[in-house]
């Protein structure tokens, strides 16, 4: 067996393929055959009739499509209305942090002020804590939100801001992760083009909003990707803060069709492609973001 | 500029001059600062700095929503360490970090190393392996749900292939924590995966090249080489990866709701269900404030070891 070979200059040599590579071949292709087994199980169950399903023996390629899993699932789970207040949410929940987080990013990187470095190092802690641990008192917060939900001032009387779809957005406003990546990337920014412009008289607000943010599109990109994913797969959260059924977001309406429709396998696995097509569409599309930004240049910092 | 306003002294000079400085003023570093910072620290606070000292202050008191907490001294915390379930909790966590973690992280750096060559399909492969992570844990865990499934699931009937009895993978008490472990490596390789990929970049080339050259096979210059150099890397990923583990929410609910006999009741679900099921709010926050505890101290081992590498 002769394989090709990239060399670094770009041209190709053929050499005999060594024991070493063929066992590397072997065992990279069963791991990645394990790793996506479960979603090829998945839409093979979401496309066949029931009576494969329970049938003796495991049939992978169904001997006729059945696409009425489909339909029965999107309309069981009511899915328009799950799409439309996943996307709310998770739109909201990227183009803020984006936004809160460029805007920080630029202030810690490039201006000087008083009790910068304390700020800044008081932010990188919190980083430290994950927000399970903290579920309590965010619960709260939510339930004491002043003047919202039937609440009064000091946040006495109502529901707040449970069972609110702003409820559900509210923590993931801003990121800390969000406004590290901006920060390391602005530091990594010729800074002679801004200084070019603030010689010119451009201002500083002009200088973020006219140079640093037309510039900033492989962060944004990163950042939009991780808030998409965040955002659009959280489940604890509106667990926690949605309980009206038209107020679910797609990953807690599929939970709850899960206890709902017990051993309706098609239907279950349908719903779940629904849930996860997306997902891994826009990973596909953006995954060059997701690997050169956010992961490497967290690790260096 | 300055030099032809001060010399206008006229109503249009002395107007011009007012403008002048407030625009200095707005545009000064520390206004721009504090309008840009306002929004996010102020948000930053309210969510993640001072939740930290009220749930410390909830853990000391008790609390049911509906009347002010109450002062209760260390009654919390004597209970978290006492009571059978809520100890129980710790133990299982501790239980599936240690039976996920090293085998999870050693799967990933072996993956990692093997697609860090320029072999064919490298970035296509990276991809598969990376799909789990994009996957929603509530999505995962339907589909492992079904998979588990002891009449018609995947993994009986392939058991049933070399002989097997069908198992209760998911309410068998002996089976339910380490199903749930499986489905945990299944979901973190990807991701853990990448982190070594980054990492490995960092390893000169030459040292793997010079040892290839003295004649030592690829385990052995993995063995050797490899994992002593990314000993940072690895110490990363095995911190990130239980943390990871103590957040695990979604997964628990999902498959086992805790059960059977709590065998996979772990702290974030211990958590959950004395504040949202029994609405005890003191004692979910004693909980919290250990496992944050946990989580600080593995975070600060892993600076320490990073700063020693580096100090090196």
């Amino acid at each position: 067996m002769a394989t090709l070979r990239a060399n670094t200059d770009g041209t190709f040599s053929r050499r005999e393929a060594s024991l070493p590579l063929i066992l590397t071949y072997i065992f990279l292709i069963i791991g990645a055959i394990v790793m996506i087994m479960p979603f090829v199980w998945m839409v093979s169950t979401s496309i066949k009739p029931d009576r494969e399903i329970f049938g003796d023996s495991i049939r992978w390629i169904p001997t006729e499509l059945d696409l009425q899993n489909y339909s029965d699932a999107f309309e069981q789970t009511n899915m328009p209305r799950l799409f439309v207040n996943t996307v709310a949410v998770t739109a909201v929940a990227v183009a803020s942090q984006v936004l809160l987080g460029s805007m920080a990013g630029y202030a810690f990187a490039r201006l000087h002020f008083r009790g910068k470095m304390l700020i800044f190092f008081t932010l990188l802690t919190t980083m430290m804590v994950p927000f399970e641990v903290l579920i309590i008192p965010v619960f709260l917060l939510i339930k004491f939100f002043p003047l919202a939900g039937g609440n009064d001032i000091l946040g006495q009387g109502g529901t707040g801001l449970i069972n609110t779809l702003g409820g559900v957005m509210f923590p993931n406003f801003v990121s800390v992760f969000g406004v590290f990546l901006f920060r390391q990337f602005y530091l990594n920014f010729p800074k002679e083009i801004e200084e070019a412009a603030i010689v010119d008289g451009c201002s500083r607000v002009g200088v973020y909003w006219r140079i640093l943010i037309p510039n900033s599109k492989p962060v944004m990109g990163t950042m939009a990707l991780f808030a998409f994913l965040w955002s659009w797969n959280d489940f604890l959260w509106p667990l926690v803060v949605v309980k009206e059924d038209s107020l679910k977001t797609i990953q807690l309406g599929l939970s709850v069709f899960d206890q709902e429709q017990g051993t309706a396998w098609a239907e279950l696995m349908a719903a779940s492609v629904m849930a996860v097509v997306p997902v891994i569409l826009l990973y596909i599309f953006l995954q060059r973001f997701l690997v050169s930004g956010g992961l490497t240049s967290g690790l260096k910092g | 500029m300055n030099l032809a306003v001060s010399k206008r002294v006229d109503w249009e000079g002395q107007r011009t001059d007012w403008r002048d400085r407030l625009y200095r003023f707005y545009n000064s570093q520390a206004f721009v600062a504090f309008l840009f910072l306002l929004v996010p620290v102020l948000l930053l606070a309210a969510l993640k700095i001072w939740p930290v000292f009220y749930n410390l202050y909830l853990s000391f008191t008790r609390y049911e929503l509906f009347e002010p907490p109450r002062f209760v001294g260390l009654k919390n915390y004597k209970y978290v360490f006492t009571n059978k379930t809520a100890f129980q909790s710790i133990i299982n966590t501790l239980l599936f970090t240690i039976e996920a973690v090293p085998v999870g992280t050693a799967l990933a750096l072996i993956i990692a190393k093997l697609l860090d060559q320029s072999i064919r399909g490298r970035v296509f492969l990276r991809t598969l392996y990376y799909l789990p992570v994009v996957s929603s844990v509530v999505v995962s865990a339907m589909i492992w749900r079904w998979i588990y499934s002891p009449q018609h699931g995947l993994l009986n009937y392939f058991l049933g292939l070399v002989g097997i009895p069908p198992q209760h993978w998911l309410n068998d008490p002996n089976l339910a924590l380490i199903s749930l472990v499986i489905v945990t490596i299944w979901g973190s390789i990807g991701s853990n995966m990448v982190i070594f990929l980054a990492g490995l970049q960092d390893i000169p080339r030459d040292v793997i090249e010079a040892a290839r050259v003295d004649g030592a096979s690829p385990v052995q210059s993995f063995l050797r080489i490899t994992v002593p150099l990314m000993r940072p890397v690895i110490l990363f990923v095995v911190v990130t990866f239980t943390i990871g583990i103590f957040r695990n929410f979604g997964l628990i609910f999902m498959l086992t709701q805790g059960g059977p006999f709590n065998r996979t009741n772990t702290m974030v679900w211990e958590v959950y269900q004395n504040v949202f099921g029994y609405l005890r709010l003191g004692r979910g926050a004693a909980i919290s404030v250990v496992m944050l505890v946990i989580v600080l101290i593995l975070t600060l081992i892993s600076f320490r070891v990073l700063r020693e590498r580096q100090g090196a």
